[in-house]
């Protein structure tokens, strides 16, 4: 298959760069190994769209983090996804932390970051009264704000894929493909080549491994665990914003946010590990969440908890994000190492790798704007955010959103249908897609109904419906069937 | 204008059809049920294993058995079904019930009186945060009993449950039935949390082990459950270092418990109680609103099918009554109080407008002979024992409360003898 660009990664990098690549007449393919969309850090995160006061002026995150924040209040009209714009606190507890606090404001003022202040903690109380009673003082950004990372990501790839980008899932790259000059010929996968001039390593955690298919060496990814608690939306308004501890060597400390569909959630650890792909949680690091969170937040309520995750973030050893168009092999591009900041970067940056493309391979591609370029894309119907006349508008136009499938989290059979038309296969995306298995019962009443409505629609039968992709099939087999075969009986 | 109902019932299960019966034989006109799933039944139409109404009709029948002489009576007693209907809203200032149905879209009723009927739900894997992986194969108990049941398919070949509710020990032997192996049932507690009846049943028959004080620690496994680790734990259920065992198997059922489904319940602004977890009724079972009534595991989980049809009898009638002005609005309010070892009862109210059954569970087992009461001398009986994993009953006459105008409370309580 011949492309012109090839991105490996469709998390929220490689979906935002398609998408700005696909403003030009360019034949795009966005390769993951998922199975479904977001898969790896932008699946598992803070959901954060920073305010841009935490990084050291100078880096590249710097130069990202505040642009990115910008078009993301704009982005999520055109993409429709939820943003909850409800600023972010940095809380203090000591003299020295509010120091920390002053030095974050320089920063934060250095980095254009718009009115990052400083206030009491009283102030704060007033605003979140469930916060630590010893916080004395909090570093306010009011641009911050907290995102739907898995809508995000899908209308991001979603909106690239009107404009003509296209995306192949469980394509697994397994090397890159050079010409006799020794320059980028594109991407070999257990899919088959993908032949592109240009080649994006927008991998994630696996984006060091990719740089070194191209020779380069000269960073490494350190996989980098954060562990999460998820509460039942019931929570909503227990706190209203984003709440971080001062940031410490290991990261940003303990969070406490609202998530923008309204659950209370705890998180992260930085955890340094090997294996990219290990995102099991630990006693010991829901431990260390648990107290971090209570400091933060003393009455957390815990018992309301309903899921823990991890997530596996690219750590690099700079610390900083590793961009950079590599003299040989030509042709390829490294957006690597994007971790916090990186969601909120990703627009930015996306922008950014558009006019380094333009201008760096001039030679090897042909750059005409796509007039038929289209911004705006629109999400599945939010059954739960609407309107009765809304609901009984569209209830009468379609009766499939008179159905409901989802009932914690009041999701319709007609989202379900309209995620599977836009591309969902397994039970956890069109949980992503739309919320379905998202609620306080975890997918107990759903997930049934849900593997249903897959297997009729993609004519599969329902023991070949998976979870997640890959081996992870729900059921083994029909009943009888399964004694039979075990007790040696042969069906006629 | 909506359509004129006297009495809405949500949720056909055993509790909201025994209300439409209830209402019905209490002169409600109209009632109507109305249910979310294709079929009336509710979880019953799932539990395809006998056991079902010993007390109610003297024989053992399967769940779907049990219910359908129910519903064979609601018909005839003139009550009106709707299926595949679903109420996503309650009004809290007007009362308004909001439902979506396919063919009739979305609609709003104003019904005299309604009843809550909407049963309990599982605890999920994350109310009990056990680290790990996040692989397939990981069900509560019911859902690989809807799996099993009603779609044909097995969750998997080699099961562990956690828990031991009753639907965990009904799945256990329900998997060894279909084929598959059940390495064993974890409790954490130091007794069983389900019926002893089950226990010997489910396990014993089969030789399926049960470990008290042990519990699943950790999930392992990418795509497919590749395992969980096991532990012993302390007093505190603290796992117990050494003691952690890997154990192989490809499914884990949860049966840890259940939760009164009270989402509409919440909407509608009515008081939930924080320990049963269901609404705060009286014994006519009204809520905190007057034209709200609420019956069955959606108050209260109780053990047996039987003592839900019962209550929602009462449940049923009283909201027939309140909807044609029968319900005196000076009713009394005599509230019940437990004793030490009481960890939960209902209802919470006394009128001394009925008979009252206040169901009640033990916070411990008392392995020795007991006594249930109700000071001030309204009610004793002996019992051979207590357990939590099965309900006590305390029976208060409306005579009774009516011998009594100045009664302010009652307290219940199990002690040894």
């Amino acid at each position: 298959m011949n492309y012109d660009v090839v991105i490996i990664g469709s998390g929220i990098v490689g979906a935002s760069i398609a998408r700005e690549l696909s403003r030009y007449k360019l034949k795009i393919a966005v390769i993951d190994k998922a199975s479904e969309l977001p898969a790896g850090a932008s699946r598992a995160n803070s959901s954060m769209i920073h305010g841009g006061f935490d990084d050291k002026p100078g880096s590249v995150k710097a130069k990202f983090c505040v642009p990115g924040n910008k078009l993301w209040h704009k982005l999520k009209d055109e993409l429709d996804v939820h943003l909850d714009e409800c600023g972010s606190y940095v809380c203090a507890f000591s003299d020295d932390e509010v120091r920390h606090l002053e030095t974050l404001l320089a920063q934060g003022k250095a980095n254009g970051a718009p009115g990052v202040a400083i206030i009491s903690g009283d102030e704060l109380r007033s605003k979140e009264p469930n916060v630590s009673p010893e916080i004395v003082a909090a570093l306010w950004s009011p641009e911050a704000g907290i995102i739907n990372n898995f809508e995000a990501v899908n209308a991001m790839i979603e909106s690239a894929r009107i404009n003509g980008a296209e995306l192949f899932l469980e394509t697994r790259a397994l090397g890159l493909m050079l010409d006799d000059k020794g320059d980028v010929r594109g991407v070999s996968t257990d899919k088959g080549e993908f032949s592109a001039p240009v080649v994006i390593n927008a991998g994630g955690v696996h984006s060091g491994e990719i740089a070194s298919w191209a020779g380069d060496n000269s960073f490494r990814i350190i996989p980098t665990k954060g562990e999460y608690f998820l509460l039942d939306r019931a929570t909503k308004g227990f706190i209203h914003s984003f709440l971080f501890s001062c940031p410490s060597k290991a990261g940003k400390g303990i969070t406490v946010l609202q998530t923008a569909e309204g659950n209370l959630m705890s998180g992260p650890t930085a955890t340094e590990q090997d294996d990219p792909e290990d995102r099991s949680t630990t006693p010991e690091g829901l431990a260390e969440v648990l107290k971090g969170a209570r400091r933060l937040v003393p009455n957390f309520p815990v018992n309301m908890n309903i899921t823990t995750f991890a997530g596996v973030r690219a750590n690099t050893e700079s610390g900083d994000f590793e961009i950079s168009v590599l003299a040989k092999p030509r042709g390829f591009v490294n957006v690597a190492g994007i971790k916090s900041p990186g969601f909120t970067s990703a627009p930015a940056i996306a922008e950014y790798i558009s006019g380094l493309v333009r201008e760096e391979f001039a030679d090897r591609l042909t750059f005409t704007p796509n007039e038929k370029f289209i911004p705006e894309r629109t999400n599945i119907p939010r059954f739960l955010y609407m309107d009765m006349d809304a609901r009984k508008a569209l209830a009468e136009k379609d009766p499939a959103y008179a159905q409901i499938v989802c009932r914690c989290e009041t999701v319709t059979e007609g989202q379900v249908l309209e995620a599977i038309r836009r591309g969902a296969r397994t039970v956890s995306a069109v949980k992503m897609m739309t919320r379905a298995g998202t609620g306080r019962c975890q997918g107990g009443f759903c997930c049934p109904r849900v593997a249903e409505i897959l297997s009729r629609e993609l004519g599969l039968s329902l023991d070949e419906v998976t979870r997640h992709g890959g081996k992870s099939k729900l059921l083994v087999g029909k009943t009888k069937e399964f004694l039979l075969k075990k007790e040696g009986v042969r069906h006629e | 204008m909506s359509e004129r109902i006297d009495v809405l019932i949500i949720g056909a299960g055993p509790a909201g059809v025994a209300a439409g019966i209830g209402a019905r034989r209490e002169g409600a006109e109209r009632v109507v049920v109305l249910e979310r799933d294709w079929d009336l039944g509710g979880i019953l139409q799932q539990c395809i294993h006998p056991g079902f109404g010993l007390r109610t009709f003297k024989e053992e029948l399967t769940g779907p058995e049990y219910m359908h002489r129910f519903i064979e009576q609601a018909h005839s007693e003139g009550v009106e079904f709707r299926t595949n209907t679903m109420v996503f809203q309650i009004d809290r200032e007007t009362n308004t019930v909001w439902t979506m149905n396919k063919q009739r879209g979305i609609e709003a009723l104003n019904p005299g009186a309604i009843v809550l009927t909407m049963g309990c739900r599982e605890r999920p894997l994350g109310a009990i945060r056990i680290p790990g992986t996040r692989p397939s194969g990981i069900y509560t108990a019911g859902t690989a009993q809807r799996f099993v049941n009603m779609e044909g398919y097995m969750p998997g070949k080699r099961a562990v449950i956690l828990g031991s509710g009753d639907i965990g020990l009904i799945m256990a032997r329900r998997m060894i039935w279909e084929g598959a192996e059940v390495e064993g049932v974890y409790e954490v507690m130091s007794w069983p949390g389900g019926l002893r009846r089950n226990i010997a049943q489910c396990l014993d028959d089969y030789g399926i082990p049960f470990h008290l004080r042990t519990t699943v620690t950790r999930i392992h496994g990418q795509d497919r459950l590749e395992g969980v680790t096991v532990a012993e734990v302390d007093d505190h259920m603290t796992p117990i270092k050494g003691t952690e065992r890997f154990v192989e198997c490809d499914t884990l059922l949860l049966a840890i418990g259940l939760i009164p489904e009270n989402e509409l319940s919440r909407m509608a602004g009515i008081d939930i109680h924080p320990v049963t977890g269901g609404p705060v009724v009286n014994d006519l079972l009204q809520t905190t609103n007057p034209a709200i009534f609420a019956a069955g595991n959606v108050v209260i989980v109780y053990d047996l099918v039987d003592n839900v049809s019962d209550e929602g009898l009462i449940a049923g009638a009283s909201a027939a009554k309140f909807a044609s002005g029968r319900i005196p609005k000076t009713a009394r309010r005599i509230p019940v109080k437990g004793g030490e070892n009481v960890r939960l009862y209902s209802p919470q109210y006394v009128t001394g407008e009925t008979d009252a059954t206040i169901f009640m569970r033990v916070t411990h087992p008392i392995e020795q002979a007991c006594r249930v009461f109700a000071e001030p001398g309204l009610y004793s009986q002996r019992l051979r024992y207590a357990r939590p994993g099965e309900m006590n009953e305390v029976k208060i006459k409306a005579e009774q409360v009516r011998n009594l105008p100045e009664l302010e409370e009652i307290v219940i309580d199990i002690q040894p003898v």
